[in-house]
């Protein structure tokens, strides 16, 4: 198991955002955090990954991880693509891309593995000296997911990657991110958009309010009801 | 006759807004990165002018001298960060800015007491008493150092900004605090770089300045300091390559009004200069959607 949460709880001043999170994360899985805007996803990403206090337990890879520690958690390869992307849009492409690699020693091999990426996503070798706030949705969210990467995470997070998007970038991201299992990259996925996420992903957690309101397999889920019934206007 | 005093003028002004341009850049470096006016950097500027006459009296040699007061300006202006902004960071803008001017006045209270409020002079010896004459043109060799210091410093300030991990760090940082950490990068570090840069820039300038005039005294930052924020905000207040423009405008113009004006013109058009850029463009010359300035971090 590379992650697990227990009796996760994060506060808003006085304002609960989550009240009690338990999950899991095996190790080479796709697993889908999934519910509707509000219910919690994203606050357990970014408290996870270190931007937000918690209280409860985050186990990472063995170790607790201590709230408010992103740029330790980052160094032990877990990675966040933020929801809105997070580029960071007066820099061009490739300085996000090198930013990436920000906490990397091995800079020679940072760059091969930049070279590689324009390779591997077109449109960013097209666009590398062009500054990233011009880029479409898809394109930001391609960059943002391509300079994840390049930290070299162990376990990537993915918040609403396709927020905004079309549904045709959308497929393609989804696309890219089913390929991540086969490199053997852990994704802890957050969606509105269930019906993609489940079709990737290997296990789910419907959130709701707060709280984890049910689980398991993605294929169980996605052939229930319990999903449309929870979330109906956002299937 | 009048073509040679305008280009001596011309000659003058540039060596003064090059000193402007540092200290407009020490003050837009912070501007630029954290959104905030760091009022110190003036007296910060004076102590680097104190320290780099005190060394060049005692014997050290001016290329030990400047790197010297740009060491002491550095570490004062990081001790400024980690007690007068640092805890003060989510208060309101005003709040960590008149924490800085409360540093100022410390600074300027200490140069009183150390090394009087009477102008300190320095006699320059040597190298560093050539002039240069081109018919009725001349050119010090002080001028020649403040024109190659600064332009050397602009373009290392360049280099770490746009090209390395450091100022890419620093841009992430002003871009999105949150981004930036999510990136490995670490605020607190950079907000502490970000003010010893600044530092740097300021001690440098005092060097020169001291050099070029060769006579001090605690209250040369009020004066130069805000002239130089003047250039900041021609420039651009969150541009921090503004200053490299602003600089040199500044300067020509304040000679040239002195010269052929009257030194009591001076001010009025200086500062008419800024008001009016206020009114007309107040993002400054380059202000605007530079990749180099950025909010408050």
């Amino acid at each position: 198991m590379i992650l697990s949460v227990h009796d996760l709880k994060v506060n808003y001043g006085a304002i609960p955002g989550i009240r009690k999170i338990d999950f899991d994360v095996n190790e080479g899985e796709i697993v889908a955090l999934i519910g509707a805007n509000g219910a919690g996803k994203s606050t357990t990403m970014r408290a996870i990954t270190g931007l937000l206090p918690f209280q409860g337990r985050v186990v990472y890879r063995g170790r607790d991880l201590a709230p408010m520690h992103a740029e330790r958690n980052l160094a032990n390869g877990l990675a966040l693509v933020p929801e809105g992307r997070g580029i960071l849009t007066r820099m061009t492409v490739e300085e996000n891309l090198r930013m990436g690699g920000y906490l990397r020693r091995d800079k020679a091999q940072l760059e091969t593995e930049i070279v590689a990426t324009y390779e591997r996503f077109a449109i960013l070798g097209e666009r590398r000296s062009g500054i990233a706030g011009f880029l479409s949705g898809g394109e930001q969210q391609i960059l943002a997911i391509a300079r994840a990467l390049l930290a070299r995470p162990k376990l990537l997070l993915l918040d609403e990657p396709s927020l905004g998007l079309a549904p045709m970038m959308t497929a393609q991201i989804f696309d890219f991110i089913s390929e991540f299992r086969k490199q053997g990259l852990t994704v802890l996925l957050a969606e509105q958009k269930s019906k993609h996420s489940l079709a990737i992903a290997d296990r789910a957690f419907l959130f709701s309010m707060g709280e984890v309101v049910a689980s398991g397999a993605a294929r169980d889920l996605a052939e229930g009801s319990l999903i449309r019934n929870t979330m109906m206007a956002l299937v | 006759m009048g073509v040679s005093i305008f280009i001596q003028q011309v000659l003058n002004g540039l060596t003064l807004g090059a000193v402007y341009t540092l200290i407009a850049l020490a003050f837009s470096l912070v501007m630029g990165i954290l959104g905030i006016l760091n009022l110190a950097i003036s007296e910060i500027f004076m102590i680097g002018a104190f320290i780099g006459f005190s060394l060049i009296m005692s014997g050290v040699p001016v290329w030990l001298a400047l790197p010297g007061a740009m060491a002491v300006a550095a570490v004062i202006s990081m001790v400024i960060a980690r007690i007068g902004y640092e805890p003060l960071r989510n208060a309101s803008h005003i709040t960590p800015m008149l924490s800085t001017l409360g540093f100022s006045m410390i600074l300027q209270n200490f140069a009183t007491n150390t090394w009087g409020s009477d102008p300190m002079q320095l006699t320059l010896e040597g190298w560093l008493d050539t002039r240069f004459h081109f018919g009725l043109v001349s050119l010090s060799v002080v001028q020649i150092v403040v024109f190659a210091v600064t332009l050397g410093l602009c373009v290392l300030t360049a280099l770490l900004i746009q090209r390395t991990d450091i100022g890419r760090g620093l841009r992430a940082v002003a871009e999105n605090r949150d981004v930036s950490r999510i990136l490995g990068v670490r605020p607190r570090r950079m907000i502490l770089v970000a003010f010893a840069l600044s530092g740097l820039l300021a001690g440098a300038a005092g060097v020169l300045v001291g050099l070029h005039y060769s006579v001090i005294t605690p209250y040369i930052g009020v004066d130069i300091g805000l002239k130089a924020i003047a250039v900041m905000i021609v420039g651009g207040a969150t541009n921090i390559w503004g200053a490299l423009l602003a600089g040199p405008i500044i300067g020509i113009l304040e000679v040239l009004t002195v010269a052929y004006g009257g030194a009591a013109m001076r001010d009025f058009i200086v500062y008419g200069m800024m008001i009016a850029i206020l009114l007309v463009r107040p993002q400054g010359l380059l202000g605007g959607s530079s990749k180099t300035s950025g909010g408050r971090v």
